[in-house]
């Protein structure tokens, strides 16, 4: 049972150039998706298309197999940069979406899931860029979305921080059963997440290559089946030195 | 470090000695090696028939060609603009009613009244024909608009006091004269205290009714002219007294053209005019002891109501305000 | 035990320095602030003494402050003062509100900003003071007349403000907004009002020193109450005195109302993090 498919969805920008080449797949329940690309193949606008930011595009995207356009309630996102409102506590940006006399305190329980729950009263100002992204993560998941769409979320932080919150995201994954879209240019952390990955190649990007990654979790980082399925997307993605070595 | 710090303050103590000492030179100079103004600077007024006359007939500039002294205009709106006017040092001669004057000469400013223009009745308390305001006394919790610094405050200040109210018991709105002169027929206000010819005007264009006159609380009007002025060209003031005494008896001898040239140089209508002639009286000039009579009767009131100092020694200030010397050597 | 209580003590005395050189810091920084202003009065006093200064131009420092202290003993200043500041503050909720409400549309709904804005910005470039005698023709020499004038002054500040910091919003926090289904009205309390409302305390306080500027103006036509009417008091009954009083009132007043501002603007904005702050805070 698809919770996501996308048939024949393509998006044509003002100035005549497509974004991405027509695409077609779909998504199960509870799988972890990587989209993944080098830069200009569309894949962020893949994605803000999916989430209903982007509603210039043609075709159909199907949630719980019904037909929609738009921002949806079962679909969440998270961004690049954490957008955290500056004037708002970090428990008010976590309830931001929600409504209600009991708001704080449903943001409270996802604070803690991502284990900042000490930090509520402080001010955006006051977090390192790590501790701002899992607020921006927690926000995005109060409102229980089944689905939740990442676009790059990890790429501003340090190695060693975005390990650490890749492993939270699979904690989170295991305790919501979400699904999960997650778009990166990050090859090894395409490999640590994703149940699945759709290799877009080219500008306008063309999905060339859906890879299955049948690696038991939790996968060990240095694994050397995951290193030979590197090597296989870096041939995929036809990456050539532009100059002579 | 500290020697900076004194060398700014010094610097600083310079400047600003400079910047006093230059806002102090006198601003009408004398043309080199003479003893005689590059010009004079005079101004003239609706109130003021005699400067009218010589603005339209270049009486001045004729004497003074020969000489080649430039004669310049101004108009002054009132007493009080005239008053600034002499203590900005923007002109030498000035049109102001007497006990306006007095107050500048009381606060400081170094002027003399030198000429007497006119004995005029040119000021009186003024309502809309249809007003309920009947006396003085009906002006109490009233909206009244009057000049500031002029005569007509002062008559205004006198009346009350006269009728037993202060200043405190009405709402004294200050607006320049033609201003208060709108405000009545608009009905913002209640009553005007009035000048002519504006005065005139609404009284015959607009119906408007004099409900309070004294011919004693209106204290002539006075030709003033800077004490530096004086000092250095003394010949001067003395033959511009002279050509203001020659209008004055132009008008009197040729009251027909006159009021011509009033209705012409003050935009009026002939009825106008002819009650601002009528109300003025041209026998006089020598300012003296008349004067003098009428300015200490008006020092009671300002001291009153603090316009001018308490400890003004009245006298003192009036002798050396009118100062009748020039004219009676001019005119003898 | 005795090492404790030296220690101790040792402690007590290092902090009782501290807080002695941080209140040092505080008077020497007053202090410096302090030192031209009071020199040139100290020059400005010599001079009228010595009679340097004419008095009828220019009144020494001693005869203004006793004429403001004996208007003071009759109440008469606390009344004109009190006058003013009663003009400019309804002259300036006016104008704010108008604007903040006027500035919401236009800034939010692109049609009307192209509508209505080319209207405002023409109305803007009138200089301010031309608008006084047009005023008092339409609306006379009242209280109304005078708040309507002060509310015009505020008025264009706290629009071009307003609207300007609502249009330099971040989309990327509108889209936030749009991920959550708000609605027009939503996203403008919950996003654009607080993400442009540093912009609008700038334009308030800009606001406020126009709402000063016109009182005068107002005040200088056609009252019997008030600082400015003290001014043409001044002016015409050849008392300067009376001018310098009411313009220092007007600067005190004016600094005052400004340090209001001030102080919202910094609990306000207290989660700015920008490059002017000091230890955290928005810098005046």
């Amino acid at each position: 049972m698809s919770v996501l498919k996308v048939e024949e969805l393509y998006r044509t920008f003002n100035n005549g150039k497509k974004a991405f080449y027509p695409l077609n797949f779909q998504v199960e329940k509870q799988e972890i998706i990587g989209i993944l690309g080098t830069s200009g193949c569309g894949k962020s606008t893949l994605l803000r298309v999916l989430a209903g930011l982007d509603m210039g595009y043609e075709g159909v995207i199907r949630v719980d197999r019904e037909v929609h356009r738009g921002t949806h309630e079962k679909v969440g996102f998270v961004f690049q940069e954490p957008r955290l409102m500056p004037w708002l506590t970090v428990e008010e940006n976590v309830a931001f979406g929600l409504k209600g006399k009991d708001k704080l305190s449903k943001a409270n329980k996802f604070l803690e899931l991502v284990c900042l729950e000490e930090y509520r009263k402080h001010y955006p100002k006051q977090l390192s860029g790590g501790m701002a992204q899992r607020v921006a993560i927690a926000r995005a998941l109060v409102t229980s979305p089944e689905i939740l769409l990442l676009d790059e979320p990890f790429s501003a932080l340090d190695a060693f921080t975005k390990m650490t919150l890749q492993d939270l995201l699979l904690d989170l994954w295991r305790k919501c059963k979400s699904t999960m879209v997650l778009v990166t240019h990050d090859i090894d952390e395409a490999l640590y997440l994703c149940d699945r990955l759709f290799i877009l190649r080219g500008q306008p990007g063309e999905l060339v290559k859906e890879l299955v990654i049948d690696t038991q979790r939790p996968r060990q980082r240095g694994d050397l089946h995951l290193a030979e399925l590197k090597a296989e997307v870096i041939e995929q993605l036809q990456l050539q030195p532009e100059w002579q070595i | 470090m500290k020697s900076k710090f004194v060398k700014l303050i010094i610097g600083l103590a310079i400047t600003t000695l400079s910047i006093g000492a230059v806002g102090c030179t006198s601003k009408n100079q004398s043309q080199a090696g003479t003893n005689k103004p590059k010009e004079i600077r005079l101004d003239f007024a609706t109130y003021n028939i005699e400067s009218l006359v010589l603005k339209d007939k270049g009486w001045l500039e004729d004497e003074f060609k020969k000489d080649n002294v430039k004669v310049s205009f101004v108009e002054s709106q009132g007493s009080n603009k005239s008053l600034e006017f002499l203590k900005s040092n923007s002109i030498d001669f000035g049109s102001a009613a007497g006990s306006a004057g007095l107050i500048s000469k009381a606060k400081g400013a170094p002027i003399q009244a030198v000429y007497a223009f006119s004995k005029p009745e040119w000021s009186a308390l003024v309502t809309k024909s249809n007003s309920t305001i009947k006396s003085v006394k009906d002006l109490k919790g009233k909206k009244v608009a009057v000049t500031l610094g002029t005569d007509p405050y002062i008559l205004l200040l006198r009346a009350l006091d006269e009728a037993g109210l202060s200043k405190d018991d009405i709402q004294l709105i200050p607006l320049q004269h033609s201003d208060g002169a709108a405000a009545l027929i608009s009905g913002q206000v209640d009553a005007w205290s009035g000048l002519d010819p504006i005065m005139a005007r609404v009284q015959v264009e607009n119906g408007a009714k004099l409900f309070y006159r004294n011919v004693d609380f209106n204290t002539y009007g006075l030709l003033d002219v800077r004490n530096d002025f004086a000092k250095n060209y003394p010949e001067y003031v003395g033959r511009v007294i002279k050509i203001y005494d020659k209008a004055r008896k132009w008008i009197i001898a040729n009251p027909q053209e006159a009021q011509k040239l009033l209705e012409k140089q003050a935009k009026l209508k002939p009825e106008v005019a002819k009650i601002q002639l009528q109300r003025t009286d041209l026998k006089q000039s020598i300012p003296g002891a008349p004067q003098k009579a009428a300015l200490t009767k008006a020092a009671e009131i300002l001291k009153k109501y603090d316009i001018i100092p308490t400890n003004t020694d009245v006298q003192k200030t009036i002798s050396e305000f009118v100062n009748g010397t020039f004219a009676q050597k001019a005119l003898k | 035990m005795s090492e404790l209580n030296t220690n101790t003590s040792k402690v007590e005395k290092i902090s009782l320095w501290l807080r002695i050189i941080k209140r040092v810091d505080i008077l020497k920084k007053i202090a410096l602030g302090i030192i031209v202003p009071l020199l040139l009065v100290i020059i400005w006093q010599t001079l009228s003494n010595f009679g340097l200064i004419p008095s009828y131009l220019l009144p020494s420092p001693s005869t203004v402050v006793s004429t403001l202290i004996k208007l003071a003993n009759t109440g008469e200043l606390f009344t004109h003062a009190g006058i003013t500041t009663y003009r400019v503050l309804v002259g300036f909720a006016f104008g704010s509100a108008l604007a903040i409400i006027l500035g919401s549309i236009t800034g939010y709904y692109r049609v009307v900003y192209q509508v209505l804005d080319p209207l405002i910005q023409a109305l803007r470039a009138i200089p301010s003071l031309a608008w006084v005698p047009l005023f008092i023709l339409w609306f006379g020499i009242g209280e109304g007349s005078k708040v309507i004038m002060i509310a015009v002054g505020v008025f264009f500040p706290v629009y071009l403000n307003w609207v300007t910091g609502i249009k330099g919003v971040d989309k990327k926090y509108v889209e936030v907004g749009i991920l959550y289904h708000f609605t027009a009205i939503k996203t403008i309390r919950k996003i654009l009002f607080p993400a442009a409302l540093p912009s609008l305390l700038t334009g308030l306080r800009s606001g406020l020193g126009l709402g000063w500027m016109f009182v005068v103006a107002a005040e200088l036509m056609g009252t019997s109450k008030g600082l400015g009417y003290l001014m043409v008091l001044g002016e015409n009954n050849s008392a300067p005195e009376l001018i310098l009083g009411s313009i220092i009132l007007f600067a005190i007043l004016g600094k005052i109302t400004d340090g209001i501002l001030v102080y919202i603007e910094r609990r306000v904005l207290h989660w700015q993090n920008s490059f002017g702050e000091e230890n955290g805070n928005v810098s005046s």
